[in-house]
């Protein structure tokens, strides 16, 4: 019986134990969702290309002047905005109609965001019907600013059923003290299988990054390096991949000092670009070879916005602006760079790669789409 | 930021405390007069007259005013009963933790506006078979001067169903102690005690949001305690929590060490006195 109690006991303490931060492996298993009504019609793929959007979403506070990524200083969003954006982004979703859909800063349980879970919302929401999603963000409770509990990652979205789901950890920061750390992002890679769209014994992966904004040492490089290895490793298995995500990093033959448009009141931009955080997120060359970090995978893959003619450099696939970026007191920088790609190991339909930046309310980055040509023409 | 931890942690543990016996604030029964009694996390207690004792949290009282008067009342049916009517305004404090950078556990644009608490509980304790058992209830109101934002909340275990009553209006707590001395120095203590937002969820904003929840709070503590004299002791132990929260239930076996993702035993060291 004193044993008896004594699991009891045992049982409940390690259940209540769940870490007040959580700290992932390497590699782990990634949160599977359903959409609360999946319809047999279009859960079912019928053939043809395969429409891919990567968007980062800024957890569905549109340009929401949040403390923590631009000169704002808000932190717990009003839950009738972050209602009022979601919905947009729902039915501009819907509206995109891609077959897949690769989201950064996707919050499911966070305070700032009235804990709305974001993947389960956009699933009722729109025609997709599973998805997964890979925390980047997770603690209990973040004492800094009112921040709060804190839940938000990459999710993939999906018409077709997911599987074999899996969050690759990305190498941590190494430019922040234990402490910041301790309650700093774990951002990673989320890799899923979907096996309707695997074709003459070749799996089918859709692969989603968020690499770090605001690092200043070599964490990009590594973070870039390790998308690489992810991706290699499919085509060496003798798998297709469609892939993308927020690199925060620009395309080769870019500007790379943004500091002057992104810096803030009380800022400065004076060249320090180690010790100034006037130039976290604003400067791309922070080591050796930054500005051209891309260049490999631009070589390797195909990208959605070709870099050869110099597209990927056109205004009109500028993907981002900082949330509280302004031409003047009451015009916003709508987009000034370009931050998300889309890249796969097959091949594009020419000239799909397209920028929705109509879409640059909804978040500080803007929703980026292409067609993905199966070999075969249609699988 | 130092300071402001020092107060979080000791109004977090001032909540995992709470014991019973001579030196006992949560039992029916009152403090000798003119004894005083105070701990690390424990309120000052003094024996105002041989029926009424008066209590408060004296390290936090310059930021968080809070009294609470303990009256005897007659005997029920071999119970010794006592009333207790507690005072709190927690506005100064949540201002104070309203702030940007580390320490900021409320979000700075959310400011607090002036709020007291009222509680008031009936307490019967009884000896049984060398136990001593404690059961209480009890109501409690908050009068919120102004608009208080329903953002500006502390979503942790224990300290939530505290301050989220001044958004509700109103809670209901209960609870039960067993208090066992084993000999002349030690003494266990086994308590539930339950916290009801009753209506919580009619806070929401906006209702096609997931319903507000953090209607419950039950906690349970285990403490031992070794009493070295009339004037000191010693007392450790644990506190469990299951509790619904905004964003779901969560159970927590505390204190709770973030940086080491432990739990460590809660250590009070209680002084007493007597007033000449």
């Amino acid at each position: 019986m004193r044993s008896l109690k004594l699991v009891l006991f045992s049982t409940i303490v390690l259940n209540s134990c769940d870490p007040f931060v959580s700290d992932f492996s390497q590699a782990g298993d990634a949160i599977m969702y359903e959409a609360s009504d999946i319809p047999d019609s279009i859960s079912v793929y019928d053939g043809g290309p395969i429409k891919v959007v990567t968007w980062n979403i800024r957890f569905g506070s549109g340009r929401f002047p949040f403390f923590g990524d631009s000169c704002g200083d808000d932190v717990i969003a009003d839950q009738k905005h972050i209602n009022t954006i979601m919905q947009q982004i729902a039915d501009t979703l819907n509206m995109i109609d891609a077959d897949i859909v690769l989201l950064q800063e996707v919050d499911v349980s966070s305070k700032r965001t009235g804990y709305l879970d974001q993947v389960q919302y956009l699933l009722d929401n729109t025609y997709y019907n599973y998805a997964c999603y890979a925390s980047m963000w997770k603690a209990d409770f973040v004492p800094t600013d009112g921040i709060g509990k804190m839940n938000t990652g990459n999710a993939i979205l999906s018409k077709y059923e997911l599987t074999d789901a899996e969050r690759i950890q990305l190498r941590l920061r190494t430019d922040q003290d234990d402490l910041v750390q301790y309650f700093y992002l774990r951002r990673n890679i989320l890799k899923v299988k979907i096996p309707s769209l695997s074709q003459g014994g070749r799996d089918f992966f859709a692969v989603d990054i968020h690499a770090t904004a605001f690092a200043t040492d070599d964490t990009k490089e590594k973070h870039i390096e390790q998308y690489s290895e992810v991706l290699s490793d499919i085509v060496v298995e003798n798998g297709d991949f469609v892939s993308g995500g927020d690199l925060n990093s620009v395309p080769p033959g870019s500007a790379i000092d943004f500091c002057e448009s992104d810096k803030c009141d009380n800022e400065v931009c004076d060249d320090d670009f180690e010790n100034n955080d006037a130039y976290q997120g604003s400067y791309f060359a922070h080591f050796d070879g930054e500005p051209d970090i891309l260049l490999s995978l631009y070589n390797t893959y195909s990208p959605a916005i070709s870099n050869n003619d110099g597209s990927t450099l056109l205004p009109e696939n500028h993907t981002h602006a900082p949330s509280t970026s302004m031409l003047n007191d009451s015009t916003y920088t709508k987009h000034d760079r370009k931050l998300d790609y889309l890249f796969t190991n097959g091949s594009w339909q020419q000239g799909s790669g397209y920028t929705h930046q109509a879409a640059w309310e909804l978040s500080d980055h803007m929703p980026v789409s292409a067609i993905y040509t199966p070999a075969s023409g249609g699988r | 930021m130092k300071f402001i931890f020092c107060i979080l942690l000791f109004s977090t543990a001032k909540t995992l405390f709470s014991m019973n016996a001579s030196w006992n604030s949560n039992s029916a029964e009152i403090i000798t007069e003119k004894r005083w009694e105070i701990g690390l996390f424990q309120p000052f207690r003094y024996g105002y007259s041989e029926k009424t004792e008066i209590s408060a949290h004296p390290l936090i009282f310059f930021v968080m005013p809070n009294v609470s008067v303990k009256k005897q009342e007659k005997r029920f049916r071999g119970f010794n009963c006592a009333s207790k009517i507690s005072f709190r305004y927690p506005t100064p404090l949540l201002n104070i933790i309203s702030k940007k950078g580390i320490g900021g556990v409320i979000d700075p644009n959310l400011e607090s506006p002036p709020m007291v608490s009222l509680s008031y509980s009936w307490i019967m304790s009884k000896s049984l078979n060398g136990f001593d058992m404690t059961i209480k209830n009890g109501i409690d109101f908050a009068l919120v001067l102004g608009s208080l934002d329903n953002r500006a909340t502390i979503d942790l275990p224990l300290v939530y169903h505290r301050l989220a009553l001044y958004n509700n209006g109103w809670g209901y707590h209960n609870g039960i102690d067993i208090q066992k001395r084993i000999n002349k120095s030690f003494s266990l203590l086994v308590d539930m005690d339950f916290l009801i937002l009753p209506e919580i969820a009619k806070m929401q904003s906006d209702p096609s949001f997931k319903s507000l929840r953090g209607l419950y709070s039950l906690e349970h503590k285990f403490l031992l305690s070794w009493e070295k004299s009339k004037n000191f002791r010693v007392t450790t132990g644990y506190k469990l929590v299951r509790a619904e929260l905004p964003f779901g239930e969560q159970t927590r076996l505390l204190p709770y060490l973030p940086l080491f993702e432990s739990w460590v035993p809660i250590i009070e060291l209680q002084w007493a006195g007597v007033k000449k």
